[in-house]
């Protein structure tokens, strides 16, 4: 049995991303059946480095982009409603990723120890970038 | 607070992979996400890519066989590594697989929300690694059905196609490169007839290269300069198939250079041709050295010189008491997988001499394991006094 590996890209195979994180992203109850379309999170670039802030829900992740050291293909299974045969079809190309591993930070506001003689002000809890 | 995006509207993987400083975008599950069981990764090296590119590789097995990937001339085999992590897979914007807007166009809005989608979380990767070309099963196939000499005149073809293997159905069925599966052809010293890849039986083979030396002496020919259209023509009278004949001399023979076509000169090898003798000889069983030595001496051709060392890797000598013993051993009828290699090679014999051994074994190639890596993988290696010869046993 022979399956061939088809693609039609030409030249240039169109370029996926990868967002790699540890662990897992959990769906609250109420939308694990309409995952679709739902945000996950934002995704940041600060500054002009090329690390990267992931803000799930009230949890902030750190990580950088990074080439891969081999490439990874895109393959997509094909089979043929005329013939029996199935075919692998080459969709696209993976080089880099944007990986993040270290502990989620938690974007929760701490009380500030009270200091003399001055006024108590909250301290703001951390914001994402964008509202 | 808004941050300024560069690239308003921009989405999918480019946004995430052209992302500027100071910016963000937010990553959202695909509307078509799912399971995409259809969709996987395949890592490898980038030397492979142009291969895959271009249309030249492709997976073979049967569906109860691990599946290879061949390229033109090599096999790997594919190995899918799990990874704990979340690996959110983003296409580009424009991948016509999964169209991530519903396009209306009376509703055009001028500024499409940047987002990047996911489709897919991918529970892991396919990884290559390259393997000695899976050609055992090429032997089995052919010799289900050995060229005898009743095909000669077999005028049934319908009969005589019955579990015979053409090129195409070979490429199915064996799990090796088209130039790795050549290559075991020619090992086998298969035959190509009427399409169908044959190994000969060894009898006939027998037959056709008796007659050649019977008709070379009689017409006086040299063995170092045959004609081949005057050694076809002789074996044709006596009832072989052209393709045949010209087979025999490929078997036996070199051609020289010069000459073209039928006009072919050709020369027999010396050793092997002995060798077939001597495997004639012994088709019956073991034989005292004496005796083999002597009757070999015999059936050789006029000129040619047999010696014990044309033997190596075809048969085993043992010392029983005090006379000598040769018995048949062909490395060609062992399995080229290294693990049942080693395994017959030692349930022949539970001890062996590095000089015994090294004819069994030096076929064997591993991609990235050397033969002392073969070595120390299978077998164990011991030497009963510093000057003594090392010997090998199974581990």
């Amino acid at each position: 049995m022979q399956i061939q590996i088809k693609c039609s890209c030409g030249d240039k195979c169109p370029e996926w991303a990868i967002v790699e994180l540890q662990g897992t992203v959990e769906v609250q109850p109420h939308f694990q059946e309409t995952l679709q379309n739902l945000q996950i999170g934002q995704l940041c670039r600060p500054s002009s480095q090329e690390t990267y802030t992931f803000t799930v829900g009230y949890h902030e992740l750190t990580g950088a982009k990074v080439k891969l050291k081999k490439p990874q293909l895109v393959l997509k299974k094909v089979k043929h409603s005329d013939s029996e045969r199935v075919e692998l079809e080459v969709i696209g190309i993976i080089r880099q990723r944007i990986l993040f591993k270290t502990r989620p930070k938690a974007l929760i506001s701490k009380p500030q120890p009270t200091v003399k003689g001055k006024n108590k002000v909250p301290d703001a809890s951390a914001v994402p970038m964008e509202d | 607070m808004e941050q300024p995006n560069p690239n308003p509207g921009c989405r999918g993987a480019e946004a995430v992979l052209n992302l500027g400083s100071s910016s963000s975008i937010p990553i959202s599950y695909h509307p078509l996400f799912g399971s995409h069981d259809d969709i996987m990764l395949l890592e490898l090296d980038e030397k492979l890519l142009p291969d895959i590119l271009n249309q030249r590789v492709v997976v073979r097995g049967q569906p109860d066989e691990d599946a290879v990937l061949c390229t033109q001339s090599k096999t790997y085999a594919i190995k899918f590594v799990g990874n704990s992590n979340s690996i959110f897979l983003i296409p580009p914007s424009d991948q016509s697989d999964f169209p991530d807007t519903i396009v209306d166009p009376n509703e055009k809005d001028p500024n499409p929300q940047a987002v990047a989608s996911v489709i897919k979380v991918a529970p892991g990767n396919m990884e290559l690694v390259e393997v000695a070309p899976r050609l055992d099963k090429l032997k089995i196939l052919l010799l289900e059905n050995p060229y005898r000499s009743e095909e000669d005149t077999e005028m049934d073809l319908e009969m005589t196609e019955r579990g015979l293997y053409k090129w195409n159905h070979l490429v199915d069925r064996v799990q090796a490169s088209d130039d790795e599966l050549r290559s075991g052809l020619q090992a086998l010293s298969a035959v190509e007839i009427n399409g169908y890849w044959r190994v000969v039986d060894e009898k006939y083979m027998d037959m056709m290269l008796r007659m050649l030396l019977h008709n070379s002496v009689l017409n006086d020919w040299s063995l170092e300069e045959l004609g081949q259209d005057k050694v076809v023509d002789v074996l044709k009278s006596d009832g072989f198939p052209c393709k045949l004949a010209e087979h025999c001399l490929y078997v036996y023979g070199q051609k020289l250079s010069g000459g073209t076509g039928t006009s072919c000169m050709w020369k027999l090898d010396e050793k092997r041709v002995c060798v077939h003798f001597a495997r004639e000889i012994l088709r019956g069983g073991r034989k005292k050295m004496d005796n083999f030595m002597e009757e070999w001496k015999r059936k050789i051709p006029e000129g040619m010189e047999a010696s014990l060392e044309m033997l190596e890797g075809e048969v085993l000598t043992e010392k029983l008491g005090v006379d000598s013993w040769v018995r048949p051993f062909s490395v060609s009828s062992l399995p080229s997988e290294p693990a049942k290699r080693f395994s017959m090679l030692f349930k022949e014999r539970s001890k062996w001499e590095w000089n015994d051994l090294h004819p069994y074994i030096k076929d064997l190639t591993v991609p990235g394991l050397s033969s002392d890596g073969l070595l120390l993988k299978y077998t164990r290696r011991t030497q009963p006094t510093p000057t003594s010869e090392p010997v090998f046993c199974a581990r």
